[in-house]
C-alpha cells in the first residue's frame, strides 16, 4: 500500500506492507540517519521526532504517521549551516563511531526545545533512552550543556 | 621543528563528524546495490548435537527464495585464526547452540527471515559441557574429536626462580577469580555486502577491522588468488575487536561466490551475540608475594581460558593473559601456565584489551590485599614497584618511555586519596564510601598475528590541484585513527586540515597495512603516514628548487611558502607547476614504518620484546556502597594514561572516556548469561546491561606525556588501555569501603548485596 508522509516539510509517498514500522519506512525513502541499532526500541539510534516529540520510530507503525510532522537528522541542518546542537556535537567531540549520534542529536533537540536550560542531571536522564558504546556520554553530556549555557565556546 | 604543534596536540575535529552529525554518513548496513539478495543464516538449536537430515525443500519452494545454502554447497576448508577447527557451515554435528547451519538467500531480508522457519534439520543431541574445568576431565564429552581432553591450546611462561622467590617473602596473597563473558555490543550490528564481478574478482564491503588480514584469510579459504580478492572497509557503527576476526564475511562469500549475485548479510541484535565473539572468559588462580618493604617477588598463575566450540583468536588471548601484566612491575619471578578449553559455547574471540582485562583483575586485587597486610599505602606500594624508561622487562620487553609512577602519582594527588586499609562495616550503617587504584600496562602494535610482515605503509599523494589524500592500509573503526593520520600530514606539509582527504581502505589502491587491532593504528600506521609525507614534502622542495633554478638546500618552507632569499612560491603554486611540469603526475609520498628490535614472541617461553613501545596507565575511582540495595555508585572517577604524547585532546581524551565507562560495565553489570543449551538468555540491550547515561559517572582524564622516543610525535596507545585497571579500581574501592574481596565480575548489587549479608551476618556472630 501506499501513504504518505510529511518529512523535514516535505510530502512523500512511500510504499509501504501494513505491518511496517516508520523506521523502515523513513529508511526506503533512502533516508538512512536514522539507525537500526536494536529493533527493539531499546538503543534510541532510530529516534525521530514525531510532532516534535522524540520516538522510536522502529516501535511506530509507518501508518500512523500519516499526516503529523516527522523531523529526521537530514531535516535538522539549516540554510545557514548546522543546527547549534550539531554543531556542538562536532566541537565538543561528542561522535566516534557515530552510529547513535542522529538519535543522540534528535533527542538533545527535544529536550532543548521543552527545557532550554537542563542540568547534567536532566540532560543524561534524557539521553537514557539512547545508548552509546564510544564515547562514555562524556562529550555527548558536554555538548549539550554547551548549548544549554548559550554555545559558550570550549576554550583550551 | 619550528612549527611542530600547529596541528598535532590541538583539539582537532574529526573529518568525518559533520557527515556523522548530518546522517549523510553510510555505515555497512545502510549499503544497497542493484540486483541485491539478502541472506539470512539458520543457527542451531543446540549445544551439543548430531545432524541427521536437512530439510530446505519447503524453504526453497517459498516465493523469493533463490537458494538454501548448507555445508554441502560451500568450500570445505577449515577456518580459524591460530587453530584450523571452525566450518563455514556447521558439518555432521553442531558444537554450540547458535552455529550457522544452513542460510537463505532471498530477494528480501523477510522472505529469507520466513523461510529459514520452514527448514526442518533433524538432530540428535550429544552430551554437552559447558564450563571449562569440567571440560578438562577424563569423562567429559569430547567436542572435537582431534583435541584429547578439549585442550585447545596449553601455554606456559615461566621465568626465575619462583620457589625460591616465594620462600623469601613476607607476604603471601592466594585466590581464585571469575571474570565473565561480556560481549562489545557495537550500535551497529556486524554486516557485509559481497559479490563477484564479470571478471571473477571477488568485492566485499565490510566493517571488518583488518582489511589486509581478512582478505588473505579469505584468498586462502576459497582457495582465491589475492589478487582477486577485493576488501574495501566501510567504517562501521564501533567494533572493539568483535569485527576483527572471520565470524560472517565467509558466509556471504560463500552465497556470492556460488551465485553470482551481490548478496548482503546484516546481524540483528540477537544474531550479533552469536555472530561477534566476545571476551574470553576465565578462571584465574593466582599466587602473589612480596617482601616487608612491599616489594613484589613472585608470581604464579593457572589460567583455564573457555575458548567455545571453535578456536578464534583465543589462543593469542591466553599468551597475553599469561605475560602480559608480568612487566607492569619489576618482577622477576612468574610462572604461568593456561589451557585454552573447548566447551559447547559461542567462541570467544577478540575484545579491547585482549586478555589482560582478566589477569588485570586477579594482580591488581592481590596486590591490594597485600598491602593492606603490609599497611602499606597501596599507591605506594605500587610505585615502589614501578619501573622506568630504559628496564627490560622479565619477558624481554624493552620500556623505552614509562610514566606508570608519575600517572599513579597524580591520582593520588588529584583525588583526596586518603587510603586507611580494608574497610570495617559497623552495625547499623546504611552507606559505605571507599576509594580504589589500579593500574595497566598495555602494548602499542603488538607483533605476532601476522607473521609475515608486521610494519605499515602509506602514501601521501598531491595533485596539481594541491589537493593531499593519505593513504593508509590501517583503516577507520570509528577510534579517530583517518583524523589522526590527517593532522600528521597536516603537520608535516604545514597546510590546513580542510586540504587533506583520507580515503577508505581499499586494497585495490590502499597500501599495506593491518589494522585496528594490538593497539596499534596510530603507533605503527602513523609513524609510516609521517614518513610519507616528509618524503612528499622533500620532493615538494625539489620541485620548487627547480622552478626557482636553485638547488633544494636553498629553500626554505614555511607556513606554506617555499623561500629562498626574496624568492617566494605557494605550496599550491609548487604543486601545480610541479604536476604540471612532469605532464601532470601526481607527487607520490611514500613512507614505511618497520618497528625495529620487535619480534614475535617465543612459542615455547613466550620471551621476548612483543611491541615498539608500551603505554602505562592508572585509574582511581571514589565510590558509595548502598547497603539496603547492594547498589555501587561511583562518586568520581579518574583516569590518568601514559600515552606517549596527546596527538589530538578530543580523540584521546574520548578514547579513555569511553573505555573507562566500558570498564565500569565489565566491573558491574555486563555478563552475558547462557542457558543450559548455551542459548544466550539475554541477546537485548533491556537484560545485557551496558552502561546509560544516567549511570555513568563524568569521568576525569588526564594524561602523561613521555614523548616515546619511536612513536609518531612520541604517541604510544590509549584506546584498549582505556578499560584495563578500571574493574580492579572498583574491586578496590570495594575492599576499601567494606573490606570485601572481590573475586569474580560482574559485582552486581544481588552479589553485593549478598556479601554485604554475609558480612554483617558475621558482625553480629562476633556480638
Amino acid at each position: 500500500m501506499q501513504i504518505k508522509l510529511s518529512i523535514n516539510g516535505q510530502k512523500k509517498n512511500v510504499e509501504i506492507n501494513p505491518g511496517d514500522t516508520l523506521l523502515k519506512a523513513i529508511r526506503r525513502l533512502g533516508l538512512t540517519g536514522t539507525k537500526e541499532g536494536c529493533g527493539e526500541g531499546e538503543c534510541g539510534a532510530c529516534t525521530v521526532l514525531l510532532e516534535g516529540l522524540p520516538i522510536n520510530s522502529c516501535l511506530y507503525l509507518a501508518f500512523n504517521a500519516q499526516g503529523k510532522d516527522i523531523l529526521t537528522i537530514e531535516g535538522l541542518k539549516g540554510k545557514n549551516g548546522l543546527h547549534p546542537i550539531q554543531q556542538a556535537f562536532v566541537e565538543e567531540g561528542a561522535i566516534q563511531c557515530g552510529y547513535c549520534t542522529p538519535g543522540m542529536v534528535l533527542i538533545s533537540k527535544a529536550l532543548i526545545d521543552r527545557n532550554p536550560h537542563p542540568t547534567e542531571e536532566e540532560i543524561r536522564n534524557s539521553l537514557s533512552g539512547n545508548l552509546c558504546r564510544c564515547t562514555g556520554y562524556v562529550k555527548i553530556v558536554n555538548a549539550v550543556k554547551r548549548v544549554a549555557e548559550g554555545g559558550k565556546r570550549n576554550e583550551k | 621543528m619550528k612549527n611542530e604543534s600547529r596541528v598535532i596536540g590541538r583539539k582537532v575535529s574529526r573529518i568525518d563528524a559533520t557527515e556523522k552529525v548530518t546522517g549523510s554518513f553510510k555505515y555497512p548496513s545502510d549499503l544497497t546495490m542493484p540486483g541485491l539478495l539478502h541472506a539470512v543464516v539458520l543457527r542451531s538449536p543446540h549445544g551439543h548435537a548430531k545432524i541427521e537430515e536437512i530439510e530446505s525443500s519447503a524453504a526453497e519452494s517459498l516465493e523469493g527464495v533463490i537458494k538454501v545454502f548448507t555445508a554441502k554447497d560451500v568450500s570445505q576448508e577449515l577456518f580459524g585464526e591460530i587453530v584450523k577447527d571452525t566450518p563455514i557451515f556447521a558439518r555432521e554435528k553442531v558444537r554450540y547452540y547458535g552455529e550457522p547451519v544452513a542460510c537463505v538467500l532471498a530477494d528480501s531480508e523477510d522472505v529469507a527471515r520466513n523461510a529459514i522457519k520452514k527448514i526442518k534439520v533433524k538432530y540428535k543431541t550429544l552430551p554437552e559441557v559447558f564450563d571449562p574445568s569440567e571440560a578438562m576431565k577424563e569423562e567429559a564429552p569430547l567436542i572435537h574429536d582431534n583435541y584429547p581432553g578439549n585442550i585447545a591450546v596449553e601455554k606456559k611462561a615461566e621465568r626465575g626462580d619462583v620457589e625460591k622467590a616465594f620462600a623469601e617473602c613476607a607476604v603471601i596473597e592466594k585466590d581464585t577469580f571469575t571474570l565473565p563473558y561480556v560481549h562489545q555490543v557495537p550500535l551497529e550490528p556486524n554486516g557485509c555486502i559481497a559479490f563477484v564481478d564479470e571478471r571473477g574478482q571477488l568485492n566485499l564491503y565490510t566493517p571488518n577491522q583488518s582489511p589486509a588480514w581478512l582478505r588473505s584469510r579469505l584468498a586462502e579459504l576459497f582457495n582465491l588468488d589475492l589478487f582477486q580478492v577485493r576488501v574495501i572497509q566501510i567504517q562501521g557503527g564501533g567494533g572493539f575487536g568483535g569485527k576483527c576476526p572471520l565470524t560472517i564475511e565467509q558466509i556471504c562469500v560463500a552465497l556470492a561466490l556460488d551465485i553470482k549475485r551481490p548478496v548482503r548479510l546484516v546481524n540483528n541484535r540477537e544474531e550479533d551475540f552469536y555472530a561477534t565473539w566476545g571476551r574470553v572468559p576465565m578462571k584465574i588462580e593466582l599466587e602473589l608475594g612480596a617482601d616487608k618493604s612491599g616489594k613484589l617477588l613472585a608470581k604464579r598463575s593457572r589460567v583455564i581460558a573457555d575458548n567455545g566450540a571453535y578456536s578464534n583468536i583465543a589462543p593469542g588471548v591466553l599468551s597475553t593473559a599469561l605475560t602480559r601484566i608480568d612487566s607492569l612491575y619489576r618482577l622477576k619471578n612468574v610462572e604461568n601456565i593456561g589451557w585454552l578449553v573447548y566447551t559447547n559455547k559461542i567462541p570467544t574471540g577478540m575484545f579491547r584489551g585482549f586478555g589482560n582485562p582478566q589477569i588485570t583483575f586477579t594482580v591488581e586485587t592481590l596486590i591490594d590485599r597485600l598491602a593492606a597486610r603490609l599497611n602499606i599505602d597501596p599507591g605506594e606500594m605500587r610505585k615502589r614497584n614501578a619501573p622506568c624508561a630504559g628496564d627490560v622487562s622479565v619477558h624481554g620487553w624493552n620500556l623505552k618511555s614509562c610514566g606508570l609512577t608519575e600517572c599513579i602519582a597524580i591520582c593520588m594527588e588529584e583525588s583526596n586519596w586518603n587510603w586507611k586499609g580494608p574497610g570495617k562495616m559497623e552495625k547499623g550503617k546504611k552507606v559505605y564510601r571507599g576509594q580504589g587504584l589500579a593500574c595497566c600496562i598495555h602494548v602499542a602494535g603488538n607483533r605476532g598475528v601476522y607473521p609475515s610482515f608486521d610494519g605499515s605503509a602509506a602514501e601521501v599523494r598531491i595533485g596539481p590541484d594541491g589537493g593531499v589524500k593519505v593513504l593508509s592500509g590501517e583503516g577507520e573503526i570509528g577510534c579517530g585513527a583517518n583524523t589522526t593520520f590527517a593532522q600528521i600530514a597536516a603537520e608535516i606539509l604545514g597546510v590546513e586540515m580542510e586540504r587533506i582527504q583520507v580515503p577508505e581502505v581499499d586494497s585495490c589502491y590502499s597500501p599495506f597495512g593491518l589494522g585496528a587491532y594490538a593497539s596499534r593504528v596510530t603507533a605503527i600506521g602513523g609513524n609510516a603516514v609521517k614518513n610519507a609525507a616528509e618524503n612528499a614534502l622533500e620532493q615538494l622542495k625539489e620541485e620548487a628548487a627547480c622552478l626557482m633554478g636553485l638547488n633544494k638546500e636553498k629553500i626554505i618552507y614555511e607556513e606554506g611558502r617555499f623561500k629562498s632569499g626574496d624568492k617566494t612560491l605557494t605550496f599550491e603554486e609548487v604543486c601545480r607547476e610541479g604536476c604540471y611540469s612532469k605532464g601532470g603526475t601526481t607527487i607520490v609520498g611514500k613512507g614505511t614504518y618497520i618497528p625495529q628490535d620487535v619480534t614475535i614472541a617465543d612459542k615455547e617461553t613466550l620471551y621476548g620484546n612483543i611491541s615498539p613501545s608500551y603505554s602505562f596507565g592508572a585509574q582511581l575511582v571514589d565510590l558509595e556502597i548502598d547497603v539496603e540495595t547492594g547498589k555501587v555508585k561511583i562518586l568520581d572517577f579518574l583516569a590518568v594514561q601514559d600515552l606517549g604524547r596527546v596527538l589530538n585532546p578530543l580523540g584521546a581524551e574520548g578514547q579513555l572516556e569511553g573505555g573507562v565507562i566500558m570498564g565500569i560495565g565489565y566491573a558491574l553489570s555486563e555478563e552475558l548469561v547462557l542457558g543450559e543449551k548455551g542459548e544466550v538468555i539475554n541477546p537485548r540491550y533491556r537484560d545485557y546491561k551496558i552502561p546509560l547515561a544516567i549511570d555513568s559517572p563524568q569521568v576525569r582524564v588526564k594524561f602523561v606525556e613521555t614523548n616515546d622516543p619511536v612513536g609518531p610525535f612520541g604517541a604510544k596507545s590509549v584506546g584498549e588501555p582505556a578499560l584495563v585497571p578500571t574493574a580492579p579500581a572498583i574491586a578496590n574501592a570495594i575492599f576499601n569501603a567494606v573490606g570485601i574481596k572481590v573475586n569474580s565480575l560482574p559485582i552486581t548489587p544481588e552479589k553485593m548485596k549478598m556479601e554485604l549479608q554475609k558480612k554483617i551476618r558475621e558482625l553480629e556472630e562476633k556480638e
